[in-house]
């Protein structure tokens, strides 16, 4: 494997960090399918012992208000176009992707904005909560989870640290550019420069990674009930009682 | 990396292929690692100073085939490694394509053009010193921008389509063959293509490290002249700090069509000032239909620079560019 962290000699000579390097986003790839495809595997091999799946018809309740439905898609659109602009130049494909790059990391800092004052003051912040509690639910069947499960929870967790570090980061870049909004200053030090560039490219290959990891686990024929919920918004009353505590999620009725 | 001198060439493969079949094969197979070499004008520097390092060099002047000036039958065709002295002085593209004779006749000194080709003073790199320098800046793989800094000089440097990097396209006869409207012959192992010339060259927002389209095992292999625009009125203009041996501040060529005293059609470009050689759409189209006078020039002279976002040091480079446009117009 080749180097983590390209380095560079500043204008007086010294040597400050560059970059991440981009050898990891091969790392990243080959351990993200090596690791899903054995899950596919395992999945597969114990497909027999599952048990049925719940029924569609009956009772529908609402999993997620549409506000939060187009949230998602949005932020799933933006962090596409930010993944596929960031990544596909190091890939060798030349098209003119800064412009496109930081619209879209401005709509996803704008909705990730949103989306936090949402959930404090009009969502149950508390049923996103990870608490020590939630650790033992994989390993106890009869240990229902409430509205979230821990698998995701966890990935919301995951997902929250990493945009906000792409965000973060980006800002600090965006200012090196010119923009509609202002005339780029070009003047941080290198040194910290490099460290910024480092942290973008930390935090832009565990997107990568985490969004593939949601993509198969929202594509796995388990779950799709709950790919199915981020479209229309809706649950039947048989699948929350099979995944859910009803005592712990108190889902309103669909109209 | 910072430039340190050296005394020697580095231990350097070179390759000296004598047919075309042969050179875009070694282009291929050596990919990045072969440095295309024509008169080596813009090689040896960045070989001796290390801040190219490639492993091999493939020498492009044997290859009969690339060179020379010949009629074809939609107009001239130009062999990439011919010479800019073979260029500015042969009789047909003196008499049919005058802008391309006075653009390579002007090209840095009379012993660079006799050994410079065509195809590099196309391709050639950027002339950004800071990049030149072997700094690590945004065109060689870095995250910054050194012209653009606070204390940077840019003098030199771009007035339209900066991004990130702010160097411009220092070639002369590239706002020419735009002006011609040339096609460019790309040929490698797998083909060959055909590119405007207006295409042939690349922003830093598309890709920052390469001037050009061309890729990897890719050779600019010809230029042709459409017959179109030969014999059309032509205007020439570079302005530098010296008369040789320099390279453009803002340059402009134009090529029109005219009917008496009315512009049929023009086509005008102007070097120096972006990345690209910076094609005038705008003043082209206020001018098809037009009587040519002092008062049109001084109307799309104004044009010309808008938009222009000029650097600490080289806001000269708007009113520069807006006369040199005027003159062209006025003829």
């Amino acid at each position: 494997m080749g180097e983590l962290v390209r380095y560079k000699r500043d204008v007086w000579g010294e040597e400050v960090i560059l970059g991440v390097s981009w050898d990891l986003l091969w790392v990243v790839a080959v351990a993200v399918l090596v690791l899903l495809a054995a899950h596919a595997i395992i999945m597969a091999a114990l497909a027999n012992k599952k048990i049925e799946k719940a029924s569609t018809g009956g009772r529908r309740v609402v999993r997620h208000e549409s506000i939060d439905r187009l949230f998602h898609w949005v932020m799933a659109l933006s962090i596409f176009a930010l993944i596929i602009t960031g990544v596909a130049p190091i890939l060798g494909l030349r098209f003119a992707w800064l412009n496109i790059h930081w619209i879209a990391g401005l709509l996803l800092t704008f909705i990730t904005i949103f989306h936090i004052i949402r959930s404090m003051f009009w969502q149950d912040f508390k049923s996103m909560i990870l608490g020590p509690k939630d650790f033992g639910e994989p390993f106890n069947a009869a240990q229902m989870p409430g509205k979230y499960s821990f698998e995701q929870k966890g990935m919301h967790w995951a997902v929250t640290v990493v945009v906000l570090a792409v965000i973060v980061t980006g800002m600090l870049m965006f200012l090196q550019i010119d923009s509609p909004f202002w005339d780029r200053t070009n003047s941080m030090p290198e040194d910290q420069l490099g460290l910024v560039f480092l942290l973008h490219g930390l935090s832009t290959l565990a997107l990568v990674a985490l969004a593939a990891t949601h993509i198969y686990f929202a594509l796995r024929p388990e779950k799709l009930f709950y790919t199915r919920s981020m479209v229309s918004g809706w649950m039947s009353e048989d699948e929350v009682n099979a995944n859910h505590d009803p005592e712990l999620w108190i889902p309103r009725e669909a109209d | 990396m910072v430039a340190t001198s050296y005394d020697v060439m580095p231990d350097i493969e070179l390759y000296q292929p004598t047919d075309e079949d042969n050179a875009l094969a070694l282009a291929s197979s050596l990919g990045k690692d072969g440095w295309l070499l024509g008169g080596g004008q813009d090689t040896y520097g960045w070989l001796k100073d290390r801040n190219k390092t490639p492993t091999a060099m493939i020498e492009l002047t044997q290859v009969d085939a690339w060179k020379g000036i010949k009629e074809i039958s939609t107009g001239v065709e130009i062999g990439a490694v011919t010479t800019l002295t073979d260029i500015a002085n042969n009789p047909l593209i003196q008499s049919r394509y005058g802008l391309l004779a006075k653009a390579a006749s002007i090209v840095a000194s009379p012993q660079i053009r006799n050994v410079g080709t065509i195809a590099g003073n196309l391709a050639q790199d950027a002339r950004c010193w800071y990049y030149r320098r072997g700094l690590d800046c945004y065109r060689a793989g870095g995250n910054i921008c050194y012209a653009d800094s606070p204390e940077g000089l840019n003098r030199e440097h771009a007035i339209f389509g900066a991004s990130r990097c702010v160097a411009v396209s220092p070639s002369d006869t590239a706002p020419a063959l735009v002006a011609l409207n040339a096609t460019m012959v790309i040929s490698s192992e797998s083909g060959q293509r055909l590119v405007d010339a207006e295409d042939f060259f690349v922003g830093p927002d598309r890709d920052i490290v390469n001037m050009t389209i061309l890729n990897e095992g890719e050779v600019l292999t010809a230029i042709r002249l459409p017959s179109e625009w030969a014999n059309a009125e032509y205007y020439w203009e570079k302005v530098a700090d010296r008369n040789v041996w320099d390279f453009a501040l803002v340059s402009v060529a134009a090529a029109m069509k005219m009917s008496g005293d009315t512009i049929q059609e023009a086509r005008i470009a102007c070097g120096a000032v972006e990345c690209v050689p910076r094609r005038l759409n705008d003043i082209e189209n206020a001018l098809r239909g037009q009587q040519r006078s002092e008062a049109l020039a001084e109307q799309v002279a104004a044009m010309a620079t808008e938009g222009a976002r000029p650097l600490n040091y080289n806001h000269f480079k708007v009113p520069l560019m807006a006369n040199l446009v005027k003159r062209a117009v006025r003829g």
